[in-house]
Order: structure tokens, then sequence, then C-alpha cells
């Protein structure tokens, strides 16, 4: 034992500088396309479970066209499959280890189910591996964006949307143009939150193979029997990574809060 | 069709709550014509409010009817008669009723005001009419301007709301909703949650409207204003009409005790 940190254990961690760079660059790929999926899945998911969408709507009537007092049909009427989807799906996911999410996405889905052809991207990101993480982190980051962008679309005063519904403005337009941007500016410190979440819990994926900074670092160790020097290089990537993107994103808050302050 | 005096025609309206265990509006019946400035009055809870929201539809009425230019806008579909130009012959389809064509030709003004707060002033008034009624943008703003120039508000246009007062807010409000040009403009309480000293700002702008024509419903805890302004008065009372005539015949002489004990309360 030569010592706990050693510069030449550093030396000899940079020999290996070209795959930690590309171990650097698949964790960022990685990370935009988690984000990219999981906020287009939270924003649909959000907007499905506060959908008012009753098939089973005529129901709550009785044969005089008044509204049922109580009973099993009333119940029935109430029921909205959109939403009713969008919840088991966001309780599963939250209820479930994101290692099993990935586990069934690649042993299972894509192992089994769907064959992915094999090819490499930039010459060192194996598309059979990457794909199935990016689903896989995509599909468990769409469950937590919904709470979020739910919870963000709740908070805004329900007097805004009449406003924009009293002036003619349909329900879509209602959406777009008044509720979502306040309601993106109210979220905006969650949301940074689970962007750097993403980035750190896409080290996971280098269970399935994907060569992220994880998988470069762990091969760094195997091949050189160093345990602190490459760790502590994988650490600090991941602070330069996750660090900025939360100051990035208070940066677009300050700027955001516009007509919030005198 | 004929065409009717009345702008909105309102039959047996009810809305419940809780089964039918509230009833918020109980059986209502009411005109407003063209032209009008119908003040409604009553005690808090009395459905005032909620039959001023009604009439665009922001309250789904239990049951009961509501017409706007005879359409019935409380059913989902109408019946147009179309004639064909070539050959005369009348027609008639059923049509899906859009609210949104509706709500355009009624403005509405809240008591909190509900302005966009990410949106500058003149965004706020040129947002509905270049996105709803495809105006041009250029002519949206000039529009939105000259509006803005009558409610002496123009050194505000790049403000955002919460740089206004509460009178300013309310004044934007009242001219955001003109800018879509409504014919008849709801007023829901519009200064109840106003300062003492900005009432007066916000009432002037609403009897300058009247002055030129526009029909109005103004739901008011204001009872000069109600006098001096509108030209028929309700008073309303547990989501019934309780009498309904001229501010003259409501404030001078009242019948029904009811609203004997609510003016010697309010008075």
């Amino acid at each position: 034992m030569k010592g706990f940190i050693t510069q030449v254990g550093f030396e000899k961690t940079f020999k290996y500088a070209e795959m930690i760079k590309e171990g650097l660059i698949v964790t960022i790929l990685l990370s935009i396309f988690t984000v990219v999926i999981g906020f287009i899945l939270g924003i649909i998911l959000a907007i499905m479970r506060l959908s008012d969408v009753r098939p089973f709507r005529f129901l709550s009537l009785d044969k005089n066209g008044r509204l049922r007092g109580n009973g099993i049909l009333l119940t029935i009427s109430k029921f909205n499959p959109l939403s009713f989807l969008a919840t088991a799906y966001v309780e599963i996911i939250r209820s479930t280890p994101v290692l099993v999410q990935i586990m069934i996405i690649y042993l299972g889905v894509f192992s089994q189910l769907i064959k992915l052809p094999r090819f490499t991207l930039f010459g060192f990101i194996r598309f059979e591996r990457f794909f199935p993480g990016v689903v896989a982190l995509g599909i468990n980051s769409g469950a937590y964006l919904c709470e979020i962008i739910r919870s963000g679309i709740q908070s805004i005063d329900g007097g805004q949307t009449e406003a924009a519904r009293s002036l003619g403005m349909s329900q879509g337009k209602t959406m777009s143009n008044i509720i979502l941007p306040q309601a993106l500016r109210n979220i905006l410190p969650a949301i940074a939150n689970e962007f750097v979440v993403i980035i750190k819990e896409s080290s996971i994926t280098y269970t399935i193979g994907v060569a992220d900074i994880m998988a470069a670092v762990n091969a760094v160790r195997g091949a050189t029997f160093l345990v602190m020097e490459p760790l502590l290089v994988a650490t600090a990537l991941y602070f330069l990574l996750c660090f900025p993107t939360s100051k990035l994103i208070a940066y677009f808050e300050r700027r955001m809060s516009r007509g919030t302050k005198r | 069709m004929a065409q009717s005096a009345n702008l909105i025609h309102v039959e047996n309206l009810k809305k419940h709550y809780n089964k039918g265990a509230v009833r918020a509006l109980d059986g209502i019946t009411v005109d407003v014509n063209v032209g009008d400035v119908l003040v409604i009055i009553g005690p808090s809870g009395s459905g005032k409010s909620t039959l001023l929201r009604s009439l665009n539809l922001l309250e789904t009425p239990t049951e009961g009817s509501i017409f706007f230019h005879d359409v019935e806008i409380t059913k989902k579909k109408t019946r147009v008669e179309t004639v064909n130009p070539k050959t005369g012959k009348k027609s008639s389809k059923m049509v899906k009723i859009n609210i949104d064509d509706h709500r355009q030709k009624m403005g509405m003004v809240f008591q909190h005001f509900n302005l966009f707060p990410h949106k500058t002033i003149l965004e706020n008034m040129t947002l509905a009419p270049v996105k709803v009624k495809k105006m041009d943008k250029k002519a949206a703003e000039e529009k939105a301007m000259q509006l803005l120039a009558r409610v002496g508000l123009t050194d505000k246009a790049n403000a955002y709301p919460i740089q206004l007062s509460g009178g300013q807010k309310q004044r934007v409000a009242i001219v955001r909703a003109l800018a879509m040009e409504p014919e008849v403009m709801l007023f829901d309480e519009p200064t109840s949650a106003l300062d003492p000293e900005m009432v007066g700002e916000v009432l002037e702008v609403m009897k300058e409207l009247a002055k030129e024509g526009m029909t109005m419903a103004v739901v008011t805890h204001e009872m000069g204003f109600a006098r001096e302004v509108g030209n028929r008065v309700l008073f309303m009372d547990e989501g019934k009409i309780v009498e309904e005539g001229t501010p003259d015949e409501i404030f001078n002489h009242p019948k029904h005790p009811r609203l004997q004990d609510f003016l010697a309360k309010v008075l």
C-alpha cells in the first residue's frame, strides 16, 4: 500500500482519458435524451391526469335529464380512463426501483419482445444498450415530472382560466398561453432538481453495459487496481455537470420572474 | 328567426350544489335587453354572482336555459337555417354550439381583476384579439392603445400588472374585455376588492361605458351606482329574484319586506 490517494495514481488514471471522455459524452447524451423524453411524457401524463374525459357521463342523468343524487351509476359516470391510466402509471413507477425498471426494459422488452439493430454511434456508443437506457430513464423521470407539472398547473389561480375563457379563448389556447407559462415558472426549481437527479441517476445504466462515466471509471479501476483516483475523477465530472445545470436553471428562473416583482 | 329585443334571455335557471341541498339559483327568469344597464343587488350568498357567471357558462346550470341572440347556449347543438343562394331553398341542420364564439361577445370583469401576471398590460389586451379573433398584431396594439388612452393608462402599456394599483388593474381589466368588442359586459363585483379611494375611478369608467349605450349586467354593492346608472335593478335572495324594477321603484318604494330590511342595513 503506497498511499490512499497518490499523484501517480491520477497519472495512471489519466492514461485512460480518452475512455473517460467518451463516458462523459455518453452521460451527457443520455441525460439530454432522458430529459426530453421525460418532459414530453410528463406534460402528456399531467394533462391526462387533469383531463375531464368521462365516457360514461350520460349515466349521471336519469330519464328526465336530471342529475342523479347518488348510486353506482353516478360513480361510474365519474370514471375518467385517461386520468386512471396516468395515475396508475405514476404510482407504479414511483413505487418501484429504477434498477428493476431498467432491467425489465433492457433484458425483457428490448431483448425478447423487440430486437434492436446492433450498431455504434460516433464509434463508441452501442445503440442496443444506449437506447433501452434512455427509454427506461425517460419512462422513470416522466412519472416524476408529471407530478411536478401537475402541481404547477394546479397552483395557478382558477381566475386565470376564467379570465382567458371569458375572452373566448379555447381550453387549449388557455393552457398554452396562460396556464403553462405561469406553471412552468412556479415549478422551475423542482424541475432543476429533477434534471440534476437524472444526470446522477443515469449512472445506473452502467449495469446494462452503457459506457457512461461510471462504466469508464469501473473499467479503469479494473485495469489499474486503483480505487480512489478513478472514483474521484467521476465525482469531479458529475459535479461539473450537475452544478452548472442547477445554476443555469436558476438564471432562467430569475429571467422568468418578470412580472412577479415590482 | 324573428329578431327579438332581448340580447340574453334566461328561463327558469337553476344551479344546485350537493345534490340539491344548496340552491344557489332556484328558478331565475330574466331578460337582458340591448342597452340595458341591469344591476343585480342582494346579500352575500344570494346567488347574484352565480347568475352572472352562468350567463357566459363559467358556471354550468343544473337546469333551465339561457338564450343569447335566440340561440340556446345551454344546449350542445342548435338548428341553423340556411338559404341556398342559387335555388332559394331553405334548409336546416344541427350545428354544434361553440361556447367560445359566444363568450367573445360577452366581456367579463372579475372581482379580483384576473389580469395575466406574466404578460404586460399591452400583451394582456392584445392576446385574445390576436389569438382568437386572428386580428393583425399591429392593429390590435393600436386599438389597445386607444382603449388605454380612454382610461388614462397609456403610460402603463409596457408595465406588468403587479406594478399597477388595484384601481388601475381593474380599469385595464375593463378595457381588456372591451378590446374584444363585446355586445354585453358582465361585471362581477368589480369594486369589492378595491381600496375605498380607488372605487370612484372604476365606477367612472363604467358610467362612461353605460352612457355610450353599452349593454351591461352588474353585480355590485355600490347602491349609489345602481341608483344613478342602472335602468333596471334586480334584488336577489336565496337564489330567487325577490323584486325587480327601476332604481326608483327598488330604492324609494321597496315592496318586499326582505328588500326593505336589506336596504335599511346597507343605505
